[in-house]
């Protein structure tokens, strides 16, 4: 278990620069999520922790102890690092048992305890039956398992996970996320998860790093997250936000176009050009509000969700299902919001 | 595209087996059944023993030679940052490209105990070249590209998160690539040692050279049914016998291929993975490409090199200077009567050799498709005569065409085939042996077709013919091209066979080489293994640059 600190990480491919000044403090034990688009550089980040991919500026360090930095490079194989990778990447020719031995085997420890320790990490991620199996006769998610018992086999400083559950589907996701919880419970390692999924994020980390093409927007409990996101970006990936561009005038918010939001009390802002985000479920459809035609509606089961053209954009608004037309009128009113000032 | 009306394509297939199973199943099948029929065929195979032990031991240790060479230069090619590593992973395609039979050559000059210029450098005999070391040794460098080749695929296919997995476990960057990629690829790399086994075993050239007139000789299956063959017909029976031993063979080390296959068929690839990265040589850069170069240059560049002198020079053995330097010999060759007319009959072979390919080999590929489960026996069918030796072939077309075939259809058309002592058997022989040619490039061309071309073509009023013609055919042309080229280039330079069936009076290339070689003049031989060379790099060229253009087109 280790603390590990980020400092202005520079990361660029030929031209185009992949990470871009990042800076991040994990605690010791502590299971940070890397949350935000493809693209945005989250494998990246997580290839320089694991000393995959050397920064071009900035210093990485792990327990204290400075890993890459100016001058200093030190190599994957002396980090002590456990890592999944999304492609599973278990060795198709060892047996279950081999791969997850092969860590043990490096440290050269005794054959009985390298025998014991694997049978220990097998349990822990429910495989013991498989051990003398070899990968192509696993699914998906057994494979995931053998991945996951060969990085936490040698007790890793830090655990790094690529986004481990992408591959999988619906139902085996939901199981995997859990055992990842309950072993965290468990050992008590470090860990640092890649995903882009929100919900994976939300449900999982103690804390959530969104990132957005290469910079780190917002650091934070999922809860503070969720509730008080820190830019309109955060706000759009986190909880669905519709975010509009305009400007604030005499308590209402205006946008481009001509349409006209009153603003509700608590949401009271200087006047100016801003950014209104709002959440589809902090919308009501009723009799007072903004005047706007429906483009479609989408039952959604528990809930419909309505949405209005806006400016070129769509408003989406989730509510109780109801009868209603295409093109029909229907009234919008904000419940509840964020501004942000530009400019 | 829509499998053709049922009645024809029993038609169709009915028209492409009969030549085959007249012209290469029927009489290596014949073969066989002579062989095993022949008085005393027991008997005689006990009495070659000597010639199978041969065969064995030098192919045995030409595969082990290309993968002791081919695993780790297939590594430092395909896996690291080696200096020049793309110009040296074109240059050792070539010692499969040109002809085995003139890489024995090389090394003869450079190598025969007494005048060869390696020995006139270290000192008279140090090196000998003849002998089932020096065969096994020009065979295994001429397999090398088939073990670097199937190892540079695997290499290409390993997904790199494997090795770095393994970086993240704990192992040092060399120790990652010999733990994870190495034996990953090393399915593939042994695959590829057996494809050379077969080579070295059916080949002839090479153990006729360095074998034969060596003393004591070494001879081998091929060479020993050669010497059978010449003595005819008391020597057929037992020539039968012998085809028998080498034919099994084959699907002996075709069976270790699937076993390896099989233990080698893992998921190499999973994820989007990023492009393999290069290891790194460091420090060790240096002393890697220098390696690799010598190995380049003594492997390749000299027996190519002694080639060129020896056809400048007076005599094979005379003084080293300059003044005694002369292209008397290039003249003499190039434009003598006997040359012009091999070379005239040879293209003209090659050439139908190269249609009969292309259009056995596109039918070979319209009837897997119009035959789905039957299409893999005819794919088995047409592919099959690639893997038997030369040799066998050859011997099996004589026996077979020894006499003339009467036959009589509707009990009033008779004709008479009369094809022994032709050149049409010759024809016959190379058609049969690289059908296997077109027959890969034609399926693996109309397998990348998407069948909605000839399906729009349909739809726009043509029908199944002429939509063919003119949506199917057009794409597959560039693939035949390739088919062409390939199967022109190896019937031109094509020995074993040549030797066999080439008819008194009748002159081919390889016969000629083959002929200068053996019994006149090293010096003009080495002319017309120059011309040799020349004649692949002018094809390899062709086919470097239709790959470019199919690769644009797609
Ligand atoms: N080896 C490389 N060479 C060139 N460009 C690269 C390389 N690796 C990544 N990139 C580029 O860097 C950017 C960030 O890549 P990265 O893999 O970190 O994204 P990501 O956030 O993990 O995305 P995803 O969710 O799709 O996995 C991408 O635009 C990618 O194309
Ligand atoms: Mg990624």
């Amino acid at each position: 278990m280790a603390a590990i600190s980020l400092e202005g990480l520079f990361k660029s491919y030929g031209a185009t620069q992949v990470v871009r000044g990042l800076s991040l403090d994990v605690r010791e034990g502590e299971l940070v999520s890397l949350l935000g688009p493809s693209g945005c550089g989250k494998t990246t980040t997580l290839r320089m922790l694991a000393g995959l991919e050397h920064p071009d500026a900035g210093v990485i360090r792990i327990g204290g102890e400075t890993v890459a930095g100016p001058g200093v490079r030190v190599p994957p194989e002396k980090r002590g690092l456990g890592m999944v990778f999304q492609s599973y990447a278990v060795w198709p020719h060892r047996t279950v048992e081999q791969n997850v031995a092969y860590p043990l085997t490096l440290r050269r420890l005794p054959k009985a305890e390298v025998a014991t320790r694997v049978r220990e990490a097998l349990r822990w991620v429910r495989l013991e039956g498989l051990a003398s199996r070899r990968p192509h006769e696993l699914s998906g998610g057994q494979l995931q398992r053998v991945a996951l018992a060969r990085a936490l086999v040698a007790g890793p400083r830090v655990l790094l996970l690529d986004e481990p559950l992408s591959n999988l589907d619906a139902a085996l996701r939901e199981e995997l996320r859990a055992e990842i919880a309950a072993l965290r419970a468990r050992l008590g390692t470090t860990m640092v998860f890649v995903t882009h999924d929100q919900g994976e994020a939300l449900a999982l980390s103690d804390r959530i790093a969104v990132l957005n093409r290469g910079v780190i927007e917002q650091v934070d409990t999922p809860e503070v997250l969720y509730h008080e996101p820190a830019t309109p970006f955060v706000a759009g990936f986190v909880g669905g936000a519709n975010v509009l561009e305009g400007e604030v005038r005499d308590g209402a918010f205006l946008t481009p176009g001509g349409t006209r939001f009153p603003l509700p009390p608590e949401c009271r802002a200087s006047d100016g050009p801003s950014t209104l985000v709002v959440r589809p479920e902090d919308l009501d459809l009723g009799e007072h509000g903004t005047p706007l035609p429906l483009s479609a509606r989408l039952f959604l089961g528990h809930a419909a969700e309505y949405r209005f053209p806006v400016d070129g954009t769509l408003l989406r608004v989730v509510g109780p299902p109801r009868e209603a037309r295409a093109s029909q009128i229907l009234h919008v009113q904000l419940r509840k919001a964020r501004l942000f000032h530009r400019g | 595209m829509s499998a053709p009306a049922t009645p024809l394509r029993w038609v169709g297939l009915a028209a492409w087996l009969a030549p085959l199973v007249v012209f290469a199943v029927g009489p290596v099948v014949f073969l066989l059944a002579r062989g095993l029929g022949a008085a005393g065929a027991l008997e005689g195979l006990a009495a070659e023993t000597g010639a199978l032990v041969n065969t064995l031991a030098i192919s045995t240790g030409a595969a082990a030679l290309a993968l002791v060479l081919g695993a780790p230069l297939a590594l430092l090619l395909f896996r690291t940052d080696l200096p020049l590593r793309g110009a040296y992973a074109v240059l050792f395609t070539l010692p499969s490209a040109i002809p085995a039979f003139i890489w024995g050559m090389g090394w003869l000059s450079l190598a025969s105990p007494r005048a060869g210029y390696l020995n006139r450098l270290l000192g008279e005999g140090t090196l000998d070249i003849h002998g089932p070391v020096g065969i096994a040794f020009v065979e295994g460098v001429s397999g090398l590209p088939l073990v670097l080749l199937a190892g540079g695929a695997a290499m290409r296919r390993v997904d790199p998160a494997l090795e770095e997995a393994a970086r993240v476990c704990g192992a040092s960057p060399a120790r990652a690539l010999l733990t994870t990629t190495l034996p990953l690829a090393l399915p593939s790399l042994s695959s590829g040692a057996v494809m050379v086994f077969l080579m070295a075993a059916s080949s002839f050239g090479v153990p006729y050279l360095l074998g034969v007139s060596a003393s004591p000789p070494t001879r081998v299956l091929t060479t020993r049914i050669y010497e059978l063959v010449l003595r005819a017909d008391e020597g057929l029976g037992r020539a039968s016998a012998l085809a028998l031993g080498l034919l099994l063979l084959t699907p002996v080390a075709l069976l270790a291929t699937w076993a390896l296959g099989r233990s080698g068929r893992v998921r190499l690839s999973a994820g989007k993975g990023l492009a393999s990265r290069p290891f790194a040589l460091g420090r060790g850069r240096a002393v890697a490409g220098a390696a690799v170069a010598l190995g380049c240059a003594v492997l390749v560049l000299l027996p190519l090199g002694a080639l060129v002198l020896t056809s400048l020079q007076r005599g094979f053995g005379a003084r080293l200077a300059w003044g005694e330097l002369t292209l008397a010999h290039w003249s003499g060759v190039l434009w003598a009567p006997r040359t012009l007319r091999a070379t005239g009959l040879s293209l003209l072979l090659a050439t139908g050799a190269g249609a009969l390919v292309c259009a056995l080999g596109l039918g070979a590929a319209l009837l897997q498709r119009a035959f789905r489960r039957l299409g893999a026996g005819v794919e088995a069918l047409a592919v099959w005569p690639y893997a038997v030796p030369g040799t066998v072939l050859a011997l099996a077309l004589l026996v077979a065409f020894s006499r003339d075939w009467r036959f009589i259809l509707l009990e009033r058309v008779a004709f008479v085939l009369a094809l022994a002592h032709t050149p049409w058997l010759l024809l016959v022989a190379y058609a049969g042996k690289y059908l296997a040619l077109g027959t890969r490039n034609g399926a693996e061309a109309l397998a990348q077709l998407d069948p909605s071309l000839a399906e729009a073509a349909r739809v726009s009023g043509a029908g199944p013919t002429r939509a063919f013609r003119d949506a199917t055919l057009p794409l597959l042309r560039p693939a035949l091209l390739a088919a062409f080229v390939l199967t022109f280039l190896a019937c031109a330079t094509e020995i074993t066979m040549s030797v066999l069936l080439v008819p008194a009076g009748s002159e081919v290339l390889g016969k000629l080489l083959f002929d200068l070689q053996s019994y006149a003049d090293p010096a003009a031989a080495a002319v017309l293994a120059c011309a040799f060379v020349a004649l692949v790099a002018v094809g390899q060229g062709v086919l470097a640059l239709l790959g470019r253009r199919a690769a644009e087109a797609r």
